[in-house]
């Protein structure tokens, strides 16, 4: 074999030896990244956990939805979830119908296509902490009208139905974002407002309801 | 032979990043901890993009009794009853025996126990139940029940003043001092404080820099000056929660700077509701900007329609008011909300105008509707029980100050809109927005169309259309500030 061509085999060698080092390292790297990331985001991943139990009763909610009337910007559609015992699942089911959307026909889904919900916890004071995905953000197609429907059809569900939930604050990706979609204030919790739908605040439940609420184990 | 040197070059470009392309440590840096009537600074360091806090010295200043024990590899802290143990190179951490997971490993570097910030939170609030507040990104940690209100700062550049104009949730004292050594003037806080910015972008003729600065444990703001400041002048207004400086050139005197003659400085109780009666300086805020598009349909942008009307709109009401009228923005860039209500705060308008296009799921809804701040928003959120579970509460709800004025404004505006575009509704809603919540004067935001209905997009765009519009909010502010001058009167 001629000189030069040994040379360059030797160098090529040489050089694939490093490259593949090289090339490893980096994968190595967005390996290690990909796994901080994701230790990051949800450092106690809870083993997926049924939101209620076979022997939990059912229980009539009614979820809000924009549509369906010229005059309230939210009307009601009544669903069925399963009456658990911890109000977190409770929370979880009723986000699950929203996320899922209207069964009319005559009303609209009130959270952009492919929003997720990362995670949800309702403290000590009553105040569930809601974290959706960037999604809902990103997919939002924007308006104060249409953003108020996304901010109170979450704040009414949740607030309506289970009288535990006293405030709602919305997080969004995991931290705390300015607006949804460049108007409504996100910084504050949100309280139920059902002055903009189709029905009238039921005073038995939250007079039945004294006492601190059940704090969260 | 140049596929060799092309390999070759490859080889050695991948053999330099295989050894300098490590991710590399950043620079330590002073960290306070604020505590009830105390504070405590530590030098934070950030290894491998967590930042890392020394442990021995905050549980020392905390009170805590601790036992470092060099053979088992851990360092184990009492408080009452309980007991938290952490170990070196480990993430988790037991606490009454129960596991918690931290982040990042804790470390032990040079005999000095570090954990990452998390630490904080996830075990010693676990056993003290001292709460331990961090805004990622800023370095500073408040603890406990210590109140914190937001800092905001913003400057202009007012011809031959800058005006440096903060405000404080609560009220503080600020303390002005001019550090002619260093060409520089310093605002002593006095208490802690949360910045929403730790820096402004502002430099002119006679600013370099403007910076919050509390690496010592003592909150004040650093203002870089040039050598062109002659005097610096600290004025107070709202009971010490808003704070001007005016920074003025040499060779000028106070009285020919261009200062509105209502600057609210000489005394500290001005009624911002007298203040506002004459309709003089008007905001018009276009909505969205920049990366921020807004909504749209496929051929209109938001952020484009909005500029357009306001650039119209400033025209029609300079021709029929003679007022000053002032838009946030004049190109396409991205502005926060905060920005926006301050350009209208710091030039002391009397109306605040912004302008916004809709979009509704329903492409046969209207779309339009005139907002005002939603008349509750923020009740309830300065309880005790609530505001520790809010990590930081708005500095301002400036807004409350002119809810009537701005609903008097909401029904002229309305009623013009409806005579003007034949069959429009443009019922008068509420929202909790962003861009009025810090507001303090009237201010009302329009959102016109919907622009989910392509035929209602091109009627936007329409030239006569957009003529027609601002020529109703034209005479809806004209009437406005006519009524309102003569209440006054
Ligand atoms: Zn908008």
């Amino acid at each position: 074999m001629p000189r030069h061509i040994k040379i360059g085999l030797i160098v090529l060698v040489i050089g694939f030896g490093v490259s593949f080092g090289f090339f490893v390292d980096v994968i190595g790297r967005i390996q290690s990244m990909v796994n901080e990331r994701e230790i990051e985001e949800n450092p106690f991943t809870p083993p997926a956990q049924p939101l209620y139990e076979a022997t939990d009763p059912p229980m009539s909610v009614k979820i809000f939805f924009p549509g369906g009337s010229d005059d309230a910007l939210l009307t009601t559609e009544e669903q069925t979830i399963f009456k658990s015992a911890d109000v977190t699942n409770r929370a979880k089911q009723v986000l699950q119908k929203l996320l899922e959307g209207p069964h009319s026909e005559k009303l609209y889904p009130s959270l952009p296509e492919g929003t997720k919900l990362q995670d949800l916890f309702v403290s000590e004071q009553g105040i569930a902490f809601i974290d959706f995905s960037n999604t809902i953000a990103v997919n939002h197609p924007g308006g104060v009208l249409n953003e108020m429907a996304t901010i109170y059809s979450i704040v009414d569900s949740l607030g309506y139905n289970l009288p535990e939930i006293k405030q709602v604050k919305i997080l969004i990706g995991g931290t705390e974002k300015e607006t949804l979609a460049g108007h409504c204030l996100l910084l504050l919790p949100f309280q139920m407002d059902l002055s903009m739908t189709d029905v009238m605040p039921h005073e038995e439940k939250t007079a039945a309801f004294s006492g601190p609420p059940s704090a969260k184990p | 032979m140049s596929t060799k040197r092309i390999v070759l070059l490859v080889a050695a470009l991948g053999a330099a990043l295989f050894i300098f392309g490590r991710p590399s440590r950043a620079a330590d840096g002073n960290f306070p901890i604020y505590f009830e009537g105390a504070k405590l600074v530590v030098k934070a360091q950030t290894t491998n993009r967590t930042l890392y806090l020394p442990v021995i010295e905050i549980i020392e200043f905390m009170g805590l009794p601790y036992t470092d024990s060099l053979a088992l590899e851990t360092l184990t802290i009492r408080s009452g009853n309980s007991r938290l143990v952490v170990t070196k190179n480990s993430g988790l951490i037991s606490i009454n025996d129960q596991i918690v997971f931290l982040p990042s490993p804790i470390l032990r570097e040079n005999d000095h126990w570090l954990a990452p910030i998390d630490f904080l939170s996830r075990g010693l609030t676990r056993m003290t139940r001292t709460e331990f507040r961090y805004r990622p990104g800023t370095s500073r940690i408040f603890a406990g029940v210590v109140q914190v209100p937001e800092l905001v700062m913003n400057a202009q550049s007012l011809g031959s003043i800058t005006r440096l104009t903060i405000r404080c949730g609560v009220p503080v004292d600020l303390k002005l001092r001019r550090d002619e050594q260093n060409n520089r003037a310093i605002l002593m806080v006095g208490r802690a404080v949360d910045p929403l910015r730790e820096r402004l972008d502002h430099k002119d003729r006679l600013v370099r820099s403007i910076s919050f600065d509390d690496s010592d444990g003592d909150p004040k703001i650093l203002i870089d000056l040039t050598n062109q400041v002659a005097d610096i002048k600290l004025n107070s207004t709202d009971g010490n929660r808003i704070f001007f400086v005016d920074l003025l050139r040499k060779g000028e005197t106070i009285t020919e700077a261009p200062v509105p003659a209502e600057t609210p400085g000489a005394s500290p109780k001005v009624d911002p509701t007298q203040a506002a009666r004459r309709v003089r300086v008007i905001v018009i805020d276009p909505g969205h900007g920049g990366m921020d598009t807004g909504t749209k349909s496929p051929t209109v942008l938001e952020k484009d329609l909005t500029l357009s009307l306001a650039r119209k709109l400033r025209t029609a009401l300079q021709m029929r008011l003679g007022a000053t009228v002032l838009l946030t923005r004049d190109s396409d860039i991205a502005m926060d909300n905060e920005a926006r209500s301050a350009v209208a705060n710091n030039n002391q308008a009397n109306l605040f105008v912004s302008l916004h296009a809709g979009y509704s799921s329903n492409k046969l809804d209207s779309g339009s509707s005139v907002y005002m701040m939603k008349e509750d928003f923020g009740d309830g959120f300065a309880t005790a029980a609530v505001s520790r579970d809010r990590l930081f509460l708005p500095w301002y709800l400036g807004y409350r100050l002119n809810q009537q004025a701005s609903a008097r404004a909401a029904k002229i505006l309305q009623d013009e809109l409806i005579k003007a575009i034949s069959g429009s509704r443009f019922p008068i809603r509420t929202a909790p927005l962003a861009v009025l919540s810090s507001a303090t004067m009237p201010s009302l935001l329009l959102e016109v169309g919907n622009l989910n209905n392509t035929v209602n997009a091109s009627t936007l765009t329409d030239d006569g259309f957009q003529k027609r519009l601002v020529g109703a909010i034209a005479d809806a502010i004209r009437i406005f500030s006519e009524t309102e001058q003569r209440s006054a009167n």
